[in-house]
């Protein structure tokens, strides 16, 4: 298991390199620094630039830099934003927003997880009933939707016209006007919209994941050997069955969380949420590069991390993986 | 004559599909006696497996056994409460599969499928469930049990799987095992010892035993009797001698004429012309009849009845008297 570990982890190396050089390539490709820190000011002389080029080391080759951005990465240094709140550090900035995404997408995640993986045994388990043809039905609907409509759809229900829940923002603008008297319920008030907009958009595809899954299990060898060994339903289903069936659940959850910064822009724009995603947005339309790479080489390391969730909880499932 | 195990009368388990009522099993008969072996053999889609699923009740959607009644120890099986027949599986009766392969749970451990099995059928705790599993694996002749028994099915042979899976079916030490072709994916050296294992395990633990195969050399060297099936019903029913030297039903001379080793002194190995039916719209009267060699027109208008012909030699054939067949054996 060890030596599994290890072995993924080395594989990890040349990958986020590579990742790296694309990033640092594409972000050199959209532009001089300098000209885009310093475009917005009409006034600046051609002396002061190259300045700047020197003081951000920008004068030096191309390989130098990028040797000196991965140092820096060593050393959790992801430089400075250009403008982006003053130019604070990448690193800082990330570290303001990232939890704010964390929160609601692991809340969205856990939801929808206990919710659909059930709903999805027992739709397998019933294939064909009525209660599996609604649940297939309303799951096939639900996959179609994309997550910035459903948003839009429930801040318009929710939000405009019943007026149950903010439409916007982690926390009420004024402290002393929480509606529920201190911060933690403040912001779950807030999070309940985006949180159940998440929670739904997973629910449908897990769901059909769990049970086409969970039937093709079911009609294996194994399952009726297990029946025939007398063992109670819950048995077969809830441990020979389930096991199994979570396999392929494992690789889409793993592609899930790799893809979950990437999908955070549009939530977070949709609802107005103080998380990376946001950020990223922010960085964006303001080209601020140092924001824009930092937040993407964030996003390659956790994909890269989740891939290893992924491959560690897989071998935890299936032996011919760990014992290969 | 001794007592009877398992009795089955009429039964009829049918698949409900898009295509039709796939009629799999179609009123078979048959019985066990205590300690004895039952051949049941017939060609791939006769019905064999889906009549011992039936015995457990554990026939795959869309199945279902739709008339009959399946007598254990003289108590109808098909009256049975779910829970109470959850305390006859592995316990009373154990199935084997013919595939090794998929009938382990590649995820769990073998000590873990073992195990599992011994604690619900048995008041022990861990500790002793886990000797007994050893214990197990030294019956069905698995060197270094200790060893092997923290062993996934993937680091096994074909031949330890089905040794595994032959443990498991015996961990309860069940009255009557169905044996469903369980050497059928096996190569020859393997089958030989599998057999002979289950041969001296069946007398070692006095159990009975339902041989299923499409294989007549392994029932004649294993079955005390043979229930010959063809396509969801039964065409004979005899003792083994009885069937290989005196068969009187078209079709299981077919089969004997097929069988290699016993062809040796032909000149060709023959096969059986025409292919199994398809079980939604099965021939009219006597099933066999697009392929009997000796049908006449009434043999599609008349179902032939299993008669007792001669004293414990049952046959469902309308002409089975006149026909006089002689067994391919003595020619
Ligand atoms: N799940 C199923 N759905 C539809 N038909 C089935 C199913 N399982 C078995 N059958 C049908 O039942 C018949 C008998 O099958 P089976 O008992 O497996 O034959 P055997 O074991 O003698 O080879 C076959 O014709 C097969 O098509
Ligand atoms: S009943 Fe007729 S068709 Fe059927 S086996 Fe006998 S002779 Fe052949
Ligand atoms: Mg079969």
């Amino acid at each position: 298991m060890i030596k599994y570990i290890i072995r993924r982890l080395l594989y990890l190396i040349p990958l986020f390199f590579g990742i790296l050089i694309l990033v640092f390539a594409a972000s050199r490709m959209a532009g001089d620094p300098v000209q885009l820190m310093t475009g917005l000011n009409p006034h600046i002389t051609a002396e002061a630039k190259q300045q700047l080029r020197e003081y951000y080391g920008l004068d030096k080759p191309l390989y130098y830099q990028f040797l000196v951005y991965v140092w820096k990465l060593f050393n959790v240094d992801l430089g400075n934003a250009y403008a982006i709140r003053g130019g604070l550090p990448v690193t800082t900035l990330i570290g303001q927003y990232i939890w704010e995404t964390f929160k609601l997408q692991l809340a969205g995640l856990f939801l929808s997880l206990t919710i659909s993986i059930p709903i999805g045994i027992i739709s397998a388990k019933k294939q064909y009933s009525k209660l599996d043809v609604s649940v297939t039905t309303t799951s096939l609907l639900g996959t179609c939707i994309p997550v910035f409509y459903m948003g839009i759809i429930a801040i318009i229900v929710f939000s405009y016209y019943l007026g149950w829940l903010p439409p916007f923002g982690a926390h009420s603008l004024f402290p002393e006007r929480y509606p529920f008297g201190n911060y933690m319920l403040d912001e779950l008030w807030h999070m309940a919209l985006p949180t159940a907009v998440l929670t739904f958009a997973l629910l449908a595809p897990v769901v059909l994941l769990v049970r086409s899954s969970m039937l093709e299990v079911l009609r294996q060898d194994y399952i009726l050997a297990a029946r025939a060994s007398g063992l109670s339903e819950r048995t077969v289903i809830y441990k020979h069955a389930l096991r199994n069936a979570l396999i392929p659940v494992v690789t889409y959850i793993g592609l899930y969380f790799g893809g979950v910064l990437a999908g955070a822009p549009i939530t977070e724009t949709v609802f107005n949420w103080p998380g990376v995603g946001r950020l990223f947005v922010e960085a964006t339309r303001r080209l601020d590069f140092p924001v824009i790479m930092g937040i993407t080489v964030m996003i390659t390391m956790m994909t890269l991390f989740a891939n290893l969730i992924t491959d560690l909880t897989y071998a935890y499932i299936d032996p011919r993986i760990r014992l290969e | 004559m001794s007592k009877e195990l398992l009795k089955i009368e009429n039964l009829k388990t049918y698949f409900d599909t898009w295509a039709g009522v796939v009629k799999a099993v179609d009123g078979i008969s048959l019985e066990v006696e205590e300690g004895e072996t039952l051949g049941l053999v017939g060609e791939s889609g006769s019905g064999k497996t889906v009549t011992a699923l039936s015995v457990l009740r554990i026939v795959p959607r869309p199945g279902k056994i739709v008339d009959g009644r399946i007598l254990y120890r003289g108590e109808n099986l098909l009256e049975k409460k779910e829970n109470e027949m959850q305390k006859i599986r592995g316990k009373e009766i154990a199935y084997i599969f013919q595939d090794p392969a998929t009938s382990l749970n590649p995820v769990f451990s073998i000590a873990s499928q073992l195990i599992e099995v011994i604690r619900r059928h048995q008041n022990v705790g861990k500790q002793e469930a886990i000797e007994k599993a050893i214990e197990l694996l030294r019956l069905v002749e698995i060197p270094d049990p200790k060893i092997r028994i923290r062993d996934y099915p993937h680091q096994l042979s074909g031949g330890m799987k089905q040794r595994m899976a032959v443990a498991r079916a015996l961990s309860c030490q069940p009255s009557l095992l169905l044996a469903d072709e369980p050497t059928t994916n096996l190569d020859v050296t393997i089958q030989a010892q599998i057999l002979g294992l289950m041969k001296n395990l069946k007398k070692k633990l006095g159990m009975s035993m339902v041989l299923i195969t499409h294989d007549m050399g392994i029932v004649a060297d294993m079955a005390d009797r043979i229930t010959v099936l063809y396509a969801g019903r039964v065409c004979e029913s005899a003792s083994t001698i009885t069937i290989f030297y005196s068969p009187m039903h078209p079709y299981t001379e077919a089969l004997l004429t097929a069988v290699p080793h016993l062809a040796i002194k032909r000149e060709k190995l023959a096969v059986i012309p025409g292919t199994i039916p398809n079980l939604i719209e099965p021939p009219s009267g006597c099933r066999f009849h697009p392929r009997c060699k000796y049908a006449r027109a009434t043999c599609s208008e008349i179902v032939p009845p299993l008669e007792e012909i001669e004293p414990e030699h049952y046959v469902a054939c309308l002409r089975a008297k006149e026909i006089a067949i002689r067994s391919p054996l003595e020619s």
